[in-house]
């Protein structure tokens, strides 16, 4: 087998960004878009201060989380683990970007040239085949299978070598197989010492980066096997490294999560409901409205709205996808099911609506590149936030709607263990978030709702709802005032999941590496608190 | 050109000399006509020393040619007013109509006399870039030849962004204009600031990236952490401009805490200058006979003539000598029985206080961080060891110091090039494999390699071609406008010295007269390429209003830039892709370019000249032509005014002088000529030949690389370490200014020490800005300084998007650059918006807090500024250059400033 690999060796490496302009006209992408480029990475306080440069890009993993997650199979792996977008297939739905994270993908979605006016040679490469699609490095796999066909090796023949290789002046990238025990890439590897980036994370880069000879001695701390606790996140320049706010999913993709929840768990609230004899309909009705309206956001949102369908090609992998199928079916049922009055039928469109739910919770979970996201315990959260703003939203509907009164009193009993549910499952994530670590800022922002989330997602719900069984005169008012602010609590809760706290992965060293003698520095993660 | 057109891609080899530390070799790959892609040479590979691999500057040359902004057309000013507030109002006029004006102006100047009243050509020129433009200007050198004296002096950054002294220290010492470590086999490197990585250009970084591999072990001794620091083995920040002080305390370490046994006793005795017995006045005592200087040989127990056979030199003890001191203008003065010592004794006294604790509290680096250094770099000179190479055995020590920008030029540089060079002295170190060498000759001559320029000079030394100090030989009125003969005998005479005179003294000048100096006139005509004073100087608002004062200026345009805004003419000449030019290659070259071959290399053009830009041969021939030049131009081409020679004993591809040659025949007789030289004319192809090939090289022997063998080889020694012939030039000196009662220079007359002391240069800026300025030098309590970026540095490319868009990724670019402990002092935040001023001028930036940096000291990269340069006046970045005042005060001995100030900070604003 083959499995191409790029060694950058950190201790070579001068941060010219020779590579990155070499990248930028090799495959002619847009201003700014920098499918290769070299991070300065600062670490330690005066006088004992390193600064290593660090080239980023596509780590092709073995394991890709693009892979996993792209609803339309645009993005797939080669057998010889060249990780491919089809700008044909893909519809910029940018789930792989979030789900990368080593912040390798990018999406333009119009044409943007140097100086405004395109210039001849933007003319002459100009593909608006890549707008509004993924993109990211190659690994120059045109120029490899250039190579390959005309018995030229990749790594040894500049020919056959990705640009950004070719143009290093200080042979600080090599390019190579490292299933070849005896390519230039594997002798590089068993001769230095060499770490992957996030590889805690599971992905399998195939990208290493050498920091010392295999002689070089190693900080004490280089070798201890967690990172330190504590980074001076806050005192030292990070700008570029710590990590940036995900800029796809904005709040028409946070819409999905918001009316989709919402919905799903309004219709489920409302079917259980209906078992009491209760008149379904409105509720019902608003329940699909919202899923469907947050479905018709994402069209909007998506780089190729036209090719949306797409996004039910990969089930086998993709939660977006399965998303896709479980609203394909869910929102036909549902609306037979209303329409029939059908209440078997309303109960499997339910159990639809929980699955639509359950795959909300799961999309997020498998956003790799967004810590925030990417822990287990979202799960969970989705799904009861979901379920907590459907009830929430069904007593708040009380008052304009009578002829639901009859199951108040359930219902509200049901938020009000909802809502416990869900403070228990907003401190679980918390908690998993701490204890998995998390970008400074994210921690940040979800401190700054925690008190607001208390608040209205916790002792108004609680209080209002408690008051309601006790307050005769007002019940449904009080139930309503509960119920809404449990709702608006979720919204509020998953709007800033999605588009205040979903920093990426950022940009982390195992170790900073020798120069020319000394030793091996301890590891570096700027914008993080650790656990 | 090869055929164009749709579907037809193609690739051309060309070159890349945007940078100092070039020249490198690319191809451009065209499609469909169109120029799209910057590649590396591969098939130079093997022959050129970074693996024929271009910086990222180079990719930018595609954006350059198709630049929006780009000026396209000849252009005419209609407003008569010039300054920043005018609109030069420029309009569109044909080739004819601007040269023929520009025709007009130059016959005018030429029919009233070439040199103007006060002696002054009336032609001046500026090319920026460290002579680069050469590089691109086809046969406009030629041209210039023809023409006769032509000012030259009107710097575009000397001075103050040069290795100034370096230049003129390094060139009289070891043909050094600037100094390189040997970097392929050096073991340890002491680095004052010199960042390589950042400025080395290709080879530079690859040379140093090996060596990091091999083990080498490169200390930074800077004020914050540069590219180069970053890629070192230790960072040292040391307090600006105090970087003699820690070279002294490593000299004091060798001399007196280690046993003499551990220098190389041999190389100093019979390779310096260290035997040389000194006279009570300072000066060499000689042979009263011969006027040789002596020595005092332990076998005989007696003095003799330092060229004596079979002799044991004392380095140390006081002797008594019969001999004869020459002082200046040749005065002796004949000693008896006088006690005396070597020099290298005097080195020892000199050295004796300058102890690590004296430079700690200096430097603000430990003592013990100083000591260890020095012992280091002992440990790894590998004394007494030796190496072969080419069947040659020379000695191998591996340790080199190298010395930056700021610490090489201005007061200091003087003693830190010594130290600098000395310190090799007393490890054997100098010009041999693994040690500290010489790249290029620019002052000496022939520069043809560094070994033609080694010829016996006085005492031993080699020949240097000083500007004569004696009374009947000194040129007291000066003959440019920065007087660089009649101030700085070091500078020489060469096509490079008028440049590398005082040239702030030439605007300075323009706007004040100096005493008993003739009136500074404004040249008649200025001709202007790849250069940008009004930005790229010191004191920009000075030299812009200077400049705005000339009476007709052209400038070759690229884009309508700061000093284009000034220009009379803009010509739109061909950029880097569209010119054809032949360049010489290989050898040794500036920074890190020592090649294994030498040869030529073809800039081809790559795609057709976009609007009416024209190739700059055929500029030069059309200005040789209108100015009845042509048979004179013709000659100057012939002779090899355009790189290379015509003809040779077996070879002649002359050019009729009394026709006019187009530009591609100009071309293929220089090509022919260069095949022929290469291979000692038994092949003659020509333009076609490289279009092809891209490159012609043949080899060159890397015993080349070392000076040592040819001083082995004329019995020559290093003029190190004391400096009887500087000491004497500074007294002649003074004396002729003296007879003109020029006073003004006095303070640059006591630079010429035979030892330099050490000068608190802190207390030198902060009290000549106090005294100019007025001010209470205790409100600017930070130190300003300035980096070089690999992205910008020399390449007149800030309008280019890519570059902009890469050199934002290297962290500090568009910054004040600042400690995070000092914006918590002054209450800033990363991003805030600050003044930052100088007594003289203030600019506006963003903070960047970072770890790296002194809390003592700001830094803003690169030279920025623009409000006029297109896409760069919207960067609103900080420049240092407009702070910097131009002060005789600041001036040293080799007409040369340092490039950093006194400043105050100021919050504006917070982060954007």
């Amino acid at each position: 087998m083959t499995r191409w690999t790029m060694v950058a060796d950190l201790e070579r490496c001068v941060g010219c960004q020779t590579c990155t302009a070499a990248c930028r006209h090799a495959n002619a992408t847009s201003p700014a878009v920098q499918w290769r480029k070299v991070l300065d990475v600062e670490a330690g306080s005066f006088p004992n201060v390193s600064r290593t440069f660090v080239p980023v890009g596509c780590q092709h993993c073995a394991d890709p989380p693009c892979v996993h997650v792209c609803p339309t199979t645009a993005t797939r792996q080669r057998s010889d683990g060249i990780v491919t977008i089809d700008y044909e297939l893909c519809i910029g739905c940018a789930y792989c970007e979030v789900a990368c994270p080593y912040q390798a993908r990018f999406l333009v979605d119009a044409p943007h040239f140097a100086y405004g006016a395109a210039m001849q040679n933007e003319i002459e490469r100009e593909d608006p085949a890549r707008l509004g699609v993924a993109q990211k490095c190659t690994f120059c796999s045109d120029r490899v299978d250039f190579g390959l066909e005309n018995g030229l090796t990749p790594g040894l023949e500049p020919r056959a070598t990705p640009a950004c290789v070719n143009s290093c002046i200080a042979d600080a990238l090599h390019f190579g197989d490292i299933d070849d025990p005896n390519s230039n890439v594997s002798r590089l590897l068993r001769e230095q010492k060499h770490f992957r980036m996030h590889n805690e994370l599971g992905t399998e880069p195939s990208f290493f980066y050498l920091y010392a000879k295999a002689g070089d001695t190693e900080s004490p701390t280089a070798t201890a096997s967690a990172l330190p606790a504590e980074q001076q996140a806050e005192k030292i320049r990070t700008r570029g490294v710590e990590p940036w706010h995900q800029p796809h999913w904005n709040w028409k993709a946070a819409g999905n999560f918001l009316c989709g929840g919402a919905g799903t768990g309004l219709f489920a609230v409302t079917a259980v409901a209906g078992l009491d004899g209760v008149s379904f309909a409105v509720p019902a009705l608003i329940a699909l409205a919202l899923v469907a309206f947050g479905l018709f956001l994402l069209i909007f949102k998506i780089g190729r709205p036209l090719r949306s369908i797409y996004v039910l090609r990969q089930p086998q992998r993709s939660w977006m996808s399965r998303e896709s199928w479980v609203a394909a079916i869910f929102l036909p049922l549902a609306v037979l099911a209303v329409w029939s009055e059908n209440g078997a039928l309303i109960g499997i469109a339910a159990v639809f609506g929980l699955l639509f739910l359950y795959c909300q919770g799961m999309i997020l979970k498998e956003a790799m590149g967004i810590p925030a996201w990417r822990t287990p315990p979202i799960v969970p959260l989705i799904a009861v936030t979901g379920l907590t703003e459907g009830a929430g939203l069904f007593l708040a509907m009380l008052p304009l709607l009578p002829e639901l009164r009859p199951v108040t009193p359930a219902v509200a009993a049901a938020t009000l263990v909802l809502v416990a549910a869900r403070g228990l499952a907003w401190l679980t994530y918390s908690t998993g978030l701490r204890n998995a670590g998390a970008p400074t800022r994210t921690f940040e922002v979800l401190n700054a709702y925690r008190p607001w989330f208390l608040a209205f997602g916790l002792v108004i719900p609680a209080i209002a709802i408690m008051f309601g069984f006790v307050v005769t005169t007002i019940p449904t008012l009080l139930f309503a005032l509960g119920g809404f602010s449990a709702f608006a609590a979720g919204w509020a809760l998953k709007f800033i999941l999605v588009t205040r706290a979903g920093y990426n992965q950022g940009f982390a060293l195992n170790h900073t590496p020798v120069r020319g003698s000394g030793t091996a520095g301890p590891p570096v993660k700027p914008g993080w608190i650790l656990p | 050109m090869s055929p164009t057109g749709p579907g037809i891609e193609r690739t051309v080899s060309s070159y890349c000399y945007q940078c100092v530390a070039g020249p490198d070799l690319l191809t451009v790959r065209i499609q469909d006509g169109v120029a799209t892609e910057i590649n590396p040479n591969f098939d130079a590979a093997k022959i050129h020393p970074a693996g024929g691999k271009v910086c990222v500057k180079a990719f930018g040359l595609v954006q350059k040619a198709y630049h929006p902004d780009r000026v396209l057309h000849p252009m005419k000013r209609t407003n008569p007013k010039k300054g920043r507030g005018e609109d030069p109002g420029f309009v569109r006029v044909s080739w004819d109509e601007a040269l023929d004006l520009v025709a007009s102006k130059l016959n005018a100047a030429r029919d009233k006399g070439l040199l103007d009243d006060a002696g002054y050509p009336r032609l001046a020129a500026s090319f920026g870039g460290g002579g680069t433009p050469t590089a691109y200007m086809g046969t406009l050198p030629a041209f210039l030849a023809a023409w006769g004296p032509v000012d030259m002096s009107f710097g575009s950054g000397q001075g103050v962004k040069c290795y100034h002294s370096e230049h003129l220290y390094g060139e009289l010492w070891h043909r050094a204009f600037t100094v390189s470590p040997d970097t392929p086999l050096c073991e340890y490197l002491v680095s004052f600031g010199a960042n390589v990585e950042a400025s080395g250009g290709v080879c530079g970084v690859k040379r140093h990236a090996d060596a990091r591999k091999r083990g080498m072990k490169r200390v930074q001794i800077e004020p914050h952490l540069s590219i180069t620091g970053a890629c070192s083995a230790e960072w040292i920040p040391i307090k600006p401009k105090t970087d003699a002080a820690f070279l002294f305390a490593m000299i004091h370490v060798l001399l007196h805490e280690h046993p003499r046994a551990r220098l190389d006793l041999a190389f100093l005795k019979h390779r310096t200058s260290s035997p040389y017995l000194i006279g009570p006045d300072g000066f060499f005592l000689r042979d009263i006979d011969s006027r040789k200087p002596l020595i005092f040989d332990q076998r005989s127990a007696r003095a003799v003539v330092f060229d004596a056979t079979d002799v044991e030199p004392a380095l140390e003890g006081e002797f008594d000598v019969d001999g004869i001191e020459v002082g200046a203008d040749d005065e002796a003065t004949i000693r008896r029985a006088c006690k005396v010592s070597p020099a290298f004794a005097h080195l020892v006294a000199f050295a004796k206080d300058y102890s690590p604790e004296w430079a700690a509290s200096i430097c603000d680096v430990p003592a013990a961080a100083i000591r260890r250094v020095a012992n280091e770099f002992l440990a790894h000179a590998h004394v007494s060891e030796t190496i072969e190479i080419e069947g040659v055995t020379l000695p191998y020590r591996p340790v080199a110091i190298a010395l930056g920008k700021t610490v090489n030029n201005g007061w200091g540089g003087y003693e830190c090039c010594w130290a600098r060079t000395l310190l090799p002295c007393l490890v054997g170190a100098l010009e041999v494999p693994g040690g500290t060498l010489g790249t290029t000759v620019r002052l000496n001559r022939p520069a043809d390699n560094r070994w033609s320029s080694v010829t016996p000079g006085p005492d031993g030394f080699m020949h240097y071609p000083m500007n004569s100090t004696a009374k009947d030989e000194w040129t007291g009125r000066p003959s440019v406008r920065s007087a660089h003969r009649t101030l700085v005998p070091l500078v020489a005479n060469s096509a490079w010295s008028q440049a590398l005179g005082p040239t702030h003294l030439a605007w300075m000048m323009q706007a004040e007269d100096f005493d008993k100096f003739p009136h500074a006139t404004a040249p008649e005509v200025w001709l202007v390429y790849r250069t940008n004073p009004a930005i790229s100087f010191w004191d920009t608002k000075a030299v812009g209003e200077a400049m705005a004062k000339f009476p007709f200026t052209v400038c070759f345009a690229f884009t309508h830039d700061e000093t284009n805004h000034m220009a009379d003419v803009l010509l739109p000449d061909c950029t880097d892709l569209e010119g054809l030019q032949l360049l010489r290659i290989g050898g040794t070259k500036y920074v890190e370019q020592f090649w294994d071959y030498q040869g030529f290399a073809l800039r081809d053009p790559a795609v057709p000249p976009q609007g009416e830009a024209r190739d700059f041969t055929w500029i030069s021939t059309e200005l040789a032509k209108r100015t009845g030049l042509l048979a004179e131009y013709n000659v100057a081409i012939n002779r090899g005014a355009a790189g290379v020679k015509l003809s040779g004993s077996n070879y002649d591809f002359s050019l009729d002088p009394a026709k006019v040659h187009d530009v591609e025949s100009i071309w293929d007789a220089t090509c022919r000529a260069a095949s022929a030289e290469v291979t000692d004319g038994s092949e003659t192809q020509g333009l076609d030949w490289f279009r092809q090939h891209g490159f012609r090289v043949k080899p060159f022997s890397r015993l080349q690389w070392y000076l040592y063998p040819k001083l082995v080889e004329t019995g020559l020694r290093f003029e190190q370490p004391y400096q009887e012939r500087l000491f004497r030039i500074g007294q002649e000196l003074k004396r002729r200014l003296h007879e003109q009662d020029i006073h003004w220079w006095d303070r640059q007359l006591e630079e010429y020490e035979p030892l330099p002391h050490w000068h608190d240069l802190g207390a030198l800026w902060e009290g000549a800005l106090a005294k100019h300025y007025n001010v209470r030098i205790e409100d600017y309590p930070y130190w300003l300084v300035t980096a070089r970026s690999m992205q910008y540095s020399w390449g007149g490319n800030v309008g280019i998007q890519l570059i902009k868009e890469v050199a934002d990724n290297v962290a500090g670019h568009g910054s004040v650059v600042m400690n995070c402990a000092t914006g918590e002092q002054l209450g800033v935040a990363d991003g805030d918006l600050v003044e930052v001023r100088s007594a003289l001028n203030g600019t506006q930036g963003r903070v960047m807090l970072c770890e790296g940096i002194r809390p003592d000291t700001l830094l803003m990269i690169g030279q920025f500024d623009h409000w006029a340069t297109p896409y760069a006046k919207d960067f609103h970045a900080p420049s240092m250059n407009a702070l910097m005042p131009m002060l005789l005060e600041l001036t040293d001995a080799t007409g040369s400033s340092a490039d950093l100030v006194k400043v105050k900070v100021t919050r504006l604003g917070g982060a954007s």
